[in-house]
């Protein structure tokens, strides 16, 4: 159960009393289904008894008549009830649980990030956030619920019938269902974590199968690679099947539980009759209840299949949310900024990974306000690195940057990024309105600004073709051409007017008119800024101050 | 996630469903009558309790009754619960041989689709194959049992029933077939609702995912905090959007639940005032005994309770039928199929005549009506051709044909005199190496990628074979050199730098043919040069060079040029 606990604490305080009410409902549902099911028996067998007594004429049929009837209805209504309620708190818990888990990632290492754009890692994500929205809904409810009515029909059945066949039902249904579901957790575990690493190995491998199907025909491994799918496949089934044989055997302890208890219960009801001790009406009410007792461990088959799943999804999404706080703060101590000192970099050595090789060994250069500096050289030379280092995404091997004046450690988060701006390599758009996509930078932006912006970008045009501001990008910016998104996140950040503009390649795909247009632009929309760009083309050179060379 | 597009063909959704299980159809059904039968033991149960509970009320009862009806009661149950494991059990079976099958016949199908011809993406496909078909499993093992018993168990019981009290059976002959009658009613909003909330999950996961893939851009724009509070506002519009279809969706449980419950209540009510004899119809000619009373109430739940496990898998029937949609889907696009199977082959020899290749009257069609015509050439051992023409004029498609990707619609390509058939194309490729244009590199380290067909070339032939197409530096660059991982999840590598990695695999085989699509490509002039001294390389080895290109610089290195002509 222990990585399940902070999930549950999680959905707990998603909306308690939505939490409570769903748990509140679901008690009524069993309680009703307990009773109606011990008051019919109970009303049978009396009814049976005074007729053979012939006192049928005073017995009294309308007050456990009616009440049969109140119970067969409200147990559907409070089940209608309870449905609702649960799947509420549910969806509210899913919600909150999405929530916390993208505020934990974007306080994740840079590198970490660009390992979650991978199709892969995203899958494994949805997969396991899916697996967990059970949670509440299949575990802790149901789970809750029916403790909570067991006791209450221990006490209900002690004092209506007998303790002895109250305590007998109540304790073998709770110890049996608490063993299953104790055994089921343990024994899925493994097969869990097995299945769903073998059904991860099978994607990898049918994908590269699909997409390197070509080459492996030239390799002559066509056949042998899908072997191996097929293999990673046979492999995830056979672990599901012994994940549904461990279903089946829960399942039958399950039921088997419940018919030993009602066994027993009958006995000792019996028993006691005979004794004389109770009536038989009574005996009667005792398996009756049991029977409908049997209701409280039923809904548990499910978690029981689940439970182990869920552990597994449980332990990789923790990874993920955030502890309590974040200590982002940066020492106070640090020298005021001063725009006009720009951008330096000093002696600066960086490496893409850390494990990598040195790139731009010793890199020395300063650009002030107003200034352009194009970094060149091969690809894979750095350049891209050096602005990730620039930009406070990645720490450097050797050396110091310098923004404003001040050591970029010693700037805090939030100002840094409001004087600093930077285009990655890939920029990604999230959907909504192209007005919603540029006023993240700068929610108080008015609409004349965000049409400066755009005409800086060479894209007045398509937006207003689109339906201006007000057009909706689909998923991941759908609607515009990659050239054009990466145009949309430009103007995102010359929107903020940054002291520091990191660029990288920022002309990519245009051709030289349009990027000649899109470079002035970006000159005219922040003329006081100190401007780092990794060129690649000779239009983003010739439009440089000054060019340095790297690696 | 579920289709929201009205239905083009349920039918052959339901009919795809149905040849997917029809392999597993008679464990199917002897798996539903074992159930059918394990529900059924419940009568001979019911009988037990009612027996000693009317002994006990005529007095007749003693210890050894009780015992009887106790042990009875519990034997059966464990024999019930016996049943369910066994019928489960060939159901788990089943439903693993219909996976075993249905992937194994996907991934050999989409595995032989000619790469150039249209085909469902691979994520896609990856998808389907993965946990979509996973669902099948949940609809084998419960909703198709479930359908066995709703046809047989109720049936038994209301006969049954009829033979103690007719008034009982009309209780139950009248609540049952009702519920389904106000089930299809509201099961229309209900479908609807459980694709809808289907949908809120996957919406609500989309949603999730492309603020992750956008976390970089949303840090550097310190808007972490207002894309977290825009992600909750959405959610919570989702979820009330949800919740308002769901209130009507329940509904359809809801009359099932009434019905069921109105029927137990109107028995018990009828039982019990029969038995005190307010009411003195219903049984036949004697008064209704009190066995027989608690034996109809005993038999009124389950009558009903087939028909609340079949609602409760419905879900699970929507899923089946949606995987199998896509199933139609994916087979529907017409299969193109590569030549030969793709298997390890002895390398053809090369020809000592004149032509290794030659093309004659070929027309290329890509599943498509459309077919591309191609002018007749010959290249001979050793030459090095550029294949030219405008994009669009079939250069990548006859490069395809020639390495037997795709199949001739007209003409014929020789092979050292041979035509290039499945039983030749094997072997032929095995002496070819293939640069595409944006190569696929596979999860593993780039050593691993680069002995690809080569699993026992040693580290100091990689090298040389690297230096050849001069991509050391790549290497070099790599953190983990030859050990770095590639793939998705792996180091990177740029187009041209891709390439060039081709190049030093084929230069490692020492393959006498190079089959090159475009390999300058979107390259800048520098990196284009590289490339192209890295194919000159295996040029000069011996190699025969065939590259299709609209790159001048390159094409003017090469020997040979073959235009494919202007118009299409």
């Amino acid at each position: 159960m222990r990585p399940l606990l902070p999930i549950l604490k999680l959905v707990w305080s998603a909306d308690r009393a939505a939490f409570l009410r769903g748990i509140a409902l679901a008690v009524v549902v069993l309680v009703m289904g307990v009773a109606l099911l011990g008051l019919s028996g109970w009303f049978i067998i009396a009814a049976g008894a005074a007729g053979l007594a012939g006192t049928g004429a005073v017995f009294d049929v309308f007050r456990p008549s009616a009440g049969v009837r109140f119970l067969a209805l409200g147990r559907t209504a409070a089940r209608y009830g309870e449905r609702l309620l649960t799947h509420d708190a549910t969806l509210k818990a899913l919600a909150a649980l999405r929530v916390r888990l993208l505020r934990g990632i974007s306080a994740a290492p840079y590198r970490s990030l660009l390992r979650l754009r991978g199709a892969e890692v995203l899958h494994r994500l949805t997969a396991d956030i899916d697996a967990l929205d059970g949670v509440a809904l299949r575990l802790a409810i149901p789970l809750l619920a029916g403790a909570l009515v067991l006791a209450g029909s221990l006490a209900a059945l002690t004092w209506l019938v007998d303790s002895r066949v109250a305590a007998w039902s109540v304790f073998s249904l709770a110890l049996g269902a608490t063993l299953a579901l104790i055994w089921a957790a343990r024994r899925s575990d493994r097969p869990s974590r097995m299945a769903e690493a073998a059904g991860r190995a099978f994607r990898v491998r049918l994908v590269d199968h699909l997409r390197g199907r070509a080459m492996l025909a030239f390799a002559g491994q066509l056949d042998m690679s899908r072997q191996a799918v097929l293999k990673a496949d046979a492999r995830a089934r056979r672990e599901r099947l012994t994940l549904a044989r461990t279903e089946r055997r829960t399942g039958a302890v399950v039921s088997l539980t419940a018919t030993f208890s009602a066994a027993g219960a009958l006995y000792i009801g019996a028993e006691l009759a005979l004794r004389g001790e109770i009536s038989p009406a009574l005996a009667a009410l005792g398996f009756f209840a049991t029977l409908g007792m049997a209701e409280v461990v039923g809904p548990l088959r499910r978690a029981m299949r689940e439970i182990g799943g869920m552990r597994d999804s449980a332990r990789r999404v923790l990874r993920w949310l955030p502890g309590q706080d974040l200590p982002r703060s940066r020492p106070e101590t640090a020298p005021p900024n001063d725009p006009e000192a720009g951008l330096e970099l000093v002696d600066l050595s960086v490496s893409a990974l850390p494990e990598g090789p040195e790139l731009a060994e010793g890199l020395s250069l300063q650009i002030l306000p107003g200034e352009t500096l194009a970094l060149v050289g091969r690809s894979g030379a750095g350049k891209t690195t050096v602005l990730d280092v620039a930009a406070g995404l990645i720490a450097p091997r050797a050396g110091e940057v310098r923004l404003c004046g001040r050591a970029l450690v010693q700037w805090e988060e939030r100002a840094l990024r409001h004087h600093l701006g930077y285009l990655p390599q890939r920029s990604a758009l999230t959907s909504g309105t192209i007005g919603e996509a540029l006023r993240l930078a700068r929610p108080e932006a008015s609409d004349a600004e965000l049409h400066a912006v755009l005409t800086a970008v060479a894209l007045d045009a398509v937006v207003a073709r689109i339906g201006g501001l007000q057009a909706r990008l689909g998923e991941g910016g759908r609607g515009l051409s990659g050239g054009e998104s990466r145009r949309l996140a430009l103007a995102r950040v010359l929107l903020r007017a940054p002291d520091v503009l990191l660029l990288d390649e920022p002309t990519e795909g245009l051709d030289r008119a349009t990027a000649e247009r899109v470079l002035n632009g970006i000159r005219a929309a922040c003329p006081k800024s100190a401007i780092l760009i990794a060129a690649h083309r000779a239009v983003e050179r010739d439009w440089a101050d000054a060019l340095h060379s790297v690696g | 996630m579920a289709n929201k597009q009205p239905d083009a063909a349920p039918d052959r959704a339901r009919e795809r469903l149905d040849a997917a299980l029809a392999p597993v159809s008679g464990s199917l059904r002897r798996a539903g009558l074992i159930t059918a039968g394990g529900s059924l033991l419940w009568l001979p149960q019911a009988a037990l309790v009612a027996w000693l509970l009317a002994s006990l009320i005529a007095g007749s009862a003693d210890r050894g009754t009780a015992l009887l009806a106790a042990v009875g009661f519990a034997l059966l149950g464990a024999l019930r619960a016996a049943f369910q494991i066994l019928a489960d059990r060939i159901l788990a079976k089943a439903a693993d041989r219909v996976l075993a099958r249905e992937r194994a016949v996907l991934v050999a199908r989409e595995g032989r689709r000619a790469p150039m011809a249209a085909g469902p993406r691979s994520a896609e496909l990856a998808a389907l194959a993965s946990e979509k078909l996973n669902t099948l499993e949940p609809y084998i093992l419960r909703y198709r049992p479930a359908q066995m018993r709703v046809f047989t168990v109720p049936l038994a019981i209301l006969l049954l029933s009829f033979t103690i009290s007719w008034a009982a059976g009309v209780i139950l002959l009248v609540a049952g077939p009702l519920i389904p009658v106000f089930m299809a009613l509201v099961g229309m909003a209900a479908r609807e609702a459980s694709e809808r909330q289907m949908d809120e999950i996957g919406t609500l996961n989309g949603m999730l995912l492309e603020r992750i893939q956008a976390l970089v851009d949303i840090r550097l724009l310190d808007a972490g905090e207002q894309v977290a509070r825009g992600f909750e506002e959405r959610a919570e519009s989702l979820r009330e959007r949800t919740m308002a279809v769901l209130r009507v969706a329940f509904l359809s449980s809801t009359v099932l639940e009434l019905f069921s419950a109105l029927g137990v209540a109107l028995v018990a009510v009828y039982v019990g005032f029969s038995l005190l004899g307010t009411i003195g119809f219903g049984a036949w000619g004697t008064p209704l005994g009190v066995g027989e009373g608690v034996f109809l109430l005993l038999l009124a739940p389950e009558f009903f309770q087939p028909l609340r496990d079949l609602a409760a898998a419905w879900h699970d029937k929507a899923s089946a039928t949606a995987v199998a949609r896509d199933l139609v889907k994916a087979e529907a696009v017409a299969p193109v199929e590569i030549l030969g199977t793709g298997a390890g082959a002895v390398p053809l020899p090369m020809p000592d005549g004149p032509a290794l290749v030659s093309v004659r009257g070929l027309e290329i069609g890509l599943g498509g009506a459309q077919r591309i015509a191609f002018p007749d050439f010959d290249i001979a051992c050793g030459e090095t051709c550029a294949l030219l023409g405008p994009s669009g004029r079939g250069k990548s498609t006859l490069l395809s044909a020639l390495a037997g990707l795709l199949p001739v619609a007209a003409g014929r390509i020789e092979i050292g005199g041979q035509p290039l058939d499945a039983d030749r194309a094997d072997r032929w490729r095995m002496s070819v190496g293939w640069i595409p244009q944006a190569p696929h590199f596979f999860s593993g380290t780039l050593r691993a990628n680069l002995r690809l067909g080569d699993p026992e070339a040693g580290d100091a032939e990689l090298l040389a074979a690297l230096r050849t197409a001069h991509a050391e530096e790549i290497v070099e660059r790599l953190p983990r050199g030859l050990l770095s991982q590639l793939g998705e999840t792996g180091a990177g590598v740029s187009g041209g730098e891709a390439r060039r990695l081709m190049i030093a695999r084929a230069a490692l085989g020492k393959l006498p043919v190079i089959l090159a699509d475009e390999p300058t490509a979107n390259l800048d002039a520098q990196t284009a040069e590289v490339v192209t001294d890295g194919l000159l390389a295996l040029a000069e080895a011996g190699a025969t060079l065939i590259v299709a290109t609209h790159d001048e610089t390159l094409a003017a290195r090469l020997g040979r040029r073959i235009e494919l002509g202007g118009a299409a």
